[in-house]
């Protein structure tokens, strides 16, 4: 019969997530359908798509370089790619919880929630299901870790001194947003913070001038005084009004969104723009059925988002705990702790793409042509 | 082809709302469902042993026919006939399907066919016509949607000790019976009927005009396969079984 219904095992982890777009939806329908079967039209993907319930989809396992393994399931929430917002908030919040409880109902020990997932619940862990054993995280500490990561590198590799640079954080007062300021704020000549509430702003705001960094606020973009050299984009949604209007030329971005901020047709002559939050495991990554490509949609080989390779990680480790929980509470001491233990099972930053493909070739061929 | 039972009365309306037409079609397929569901319980109760579980097939069988029944009276109520055809050929093929478990004397694939086959798609189904049917046409839907929901829990209990018994052989006889059974049931729910006339609707088929009546083939094939696939989770069937069975159903 294909598959057998029968055996159920026990878990180290659970992956929750969400598909970003209806290209890989329609590719993940695909796998399950089997190469034997004509692919779902389109449209019909769009119709069955929202009606499927969150349940796991493959099995996920994981090999550290201690030579240590963990094993998994990942969960997809089903969420409709065109329903990622506000107007769906209610239906969203349900669909995560029901996949929080099947993930305990599987006997998960620790549970990474993933992309927009992780953001419904980062305020609200009390709407989580009743757990016997399951412990939850958001993941954003590691992708926190992996975004700081990122931009250090992508400055390194453009030359750009990040200490003389007007730092400009979209979405600063999420959880990815603030972690992020507070790792990089001392190391910026300023910081640019930007988000729709100006409370949580003006605390955030007061909480790194304590420390000693030059802060700007503002809820539009337009009304920084000066223009970013670096940007990091971490808003919970895409937003079509999100122009960037205040950057530099030759800007470097990091698109830390998932679904990503920054629309494939955004105009912004000059900047160089990379994905941001993502991890590579080295020692094996397998998936049954085999979803590689699929799940991990990156030009790279075993390359994860953050936020669900912190569960792993942590697994994989035996240290079955909440490390990300909350909005907020992401400090430098607990990005640093996170990236340590990741790396001890050999999970380092990826190499840096976008939407054009690998990043650090073309730069490598570029700095190659200069010499 | 002569409906099994006659339960209309000749009706003559000179004017109908611009929807009863639709309805019409609705109540016919929902009605040939009920009559096939009461024949199959009827058979059910042939190969039990039980006289409580005799007593109890032959009252679903009276239910199904009371809803029947319910559903001829509320074609009256617009105006319509409600005709009835449980030889039409996916009706006809589903029938079969039962009478094959019947004649292996099989009570639990009967159950699984019926409860939480048949009776999932008609759950889901009549509650989203009930909340979009206008007056006693939505409330009759929406109370059979939740009778019917009562039969699978009844059903449920006796399936979830089958399958603690043994959980592989239960499983390979659900998904044998998926093969047979679902695929018939997503073919009379695709979007558009592409292997010919349903031979229930009156005319032409009605599914492109459900939108007229707030409906959707799409919509009524998605909550089936919803209810299909938590009433399998319920059973205890890996989630991530059951969904690749689901994804490989026609489309």
């Amino acid at each position: 019969m294909g598959h057998s219904a029968a055996s159920v095992a026990e878990l180290d982890f659970a992956l929750v997530g969400h598909q970003e777009n209806w290209r890989a939806a329609a590719d993940v329908l695909a796998v399950l359908r089997g190469p034997e079967r004509t692919p779902l039209p389109d449209d019909e993907i769009r119709d069955i798509l929202p009606w499927i319930p969150p349940r796991a989809v493959c099995h996920v396992e994981i090999a550290s370089t201690t030579g240590t393994k963990a094993r998994g399931c990942y969960i997809d929430s089903f969420i409709a790619p065109d329903r990622l917002e506000d107007a769906y908030m209610r239906d969203n919040i349900a669909r995560v919880r029901e996949a929080a409880a099947y993930a305990i109902k599987d006997g998960a020990k620790i549970v990474s929630l993933g992309g927009f997932s992780s953001i419904l619940i980062e305020g609200n862990f009390n709407q989580l299901p009743e757990r016997h054993g399951t412990v939850f995280t958001t993941g954003n500490t590691l992708t926190v870790s992996f975004i700081v990561q990122g931009i250090r590198k992508m400055c390194a590799l453009q030359d750009v001194d990040l200490r003389r640079s007007s730092l400009l954080i979209v979405g600063a007062t999420g959880d990815l947003g603030s972690g992020c300021a507070r790792c990089l704020a001392p190391g910026v000549r300023r910081i640019l913070l930007h988000a729709r509430n100006p409370e949580r702003l003006r605390k955030l705001a007061a909480e790194l001038a304590a420390d000693g960094a030059e802060v700007e606020i503002a809820t539009d973009l337009r009304h920084f005084s000066a223009a970013a050299g670096v940007v990091i984009c971490a808003a919970s949604l895409a937003s079509s009004s999100l122009l960037l209007g205040r950057i530099a030329p030759h800007a470097i971005i990091c698109d830390a969104g998932y679904p990503k901020n920054l629309s494939p047709g955004a105009a912004l002559p000059g900047a160089r723009v990379f994905f941001g939050g993502l991890g590579q495991v080295t020692a094996g990554l397998h998936f049954t059925p085999d979803f590689h490509g699929i799940l991990n949609r990156h030009p790279f080989p075993d390359v994860v988002h953050g936020c669900l390779l912190e569960g792993m990680a942590l697994a994989l480790e035996r240290r079955f705990e909440p490390f990300s929980q909350g909005r907020g509470f992401i400090t430098p001491e607990r990005v640093q702790e996170i990236e340590a233990l990741a790396a001890r099972h050999g999970i380092y930053l990826a190499p840096l793409y976008n939407a054009d493909g690998p990043v650090e070739e073309v730069l490598d061929c570029h700095a190659a042509a200069m010499m | 082809m002569q409906p099994v039972t006659d339960l209309n009365c000749p009706t003559q309306y000179t004017s109908l709302s611009p929807t009863a037409l639709i309805w019409q079609d609705v109540l016919a397929q929902a009605m040939t469902g009920e009559l096939m569901a009461a024949m199959n319980y009827t058979s059910l109760s042939e190969i039990c042993d039980d006289p409580a579980e005799v007593a109890d097939a032959l009252e679903h069988a009276a239910g199904e026919r009371g809803h029947a029944a319910a559903f001829a009276a509320e074609g009256r109520k617009i105006g319509v006939d409600v005709p009835n055809n449980v030889n039409a050929k996916h009706w006809k093929r589903l029938r079969e399907a039962f009478l094959r478990c019947i004649s292996e004397r099989d009570f639990i694939a009967c159950l699984i066919v019926q409860e939480i086959m048949l009776e999932s798609f008609a759950v889901a189904s009549y509650a989203r016509v009930g909340k979009v049917a206008p007056g006693s046409l939505g409330k009759v839907f929406a109370a059979i949607a939740a009778e019917e929901e009562e039969h699978i829990d009844h059903a449920m209990e006796i399936l979830r000790n089958e399958r603690a018994s043994d959980p592989q052989r239960f499983d390979d006889k659900l998904y044998r019976l998926h093969l047979e059974v679902m695929t018939t049931l997503a073919e009379m729910l695709a979007r558009d009927c592409r292997t010919g006339h349903c031979e229930v609707c009156h005319g032409s088929c009605v599914k492109p005009a459900l939108p007229d009546v707030s409906l959707s083939a799409a919509e009524l094939r998605g909550a089936s396969l919803h209810q299909y696939l938590k009433t399998l989770d319920k059973l205890g069937l890996p989630g991530e079984v059951t969904l690749t069975w689901v994804t490989q159903l026609p489309v």
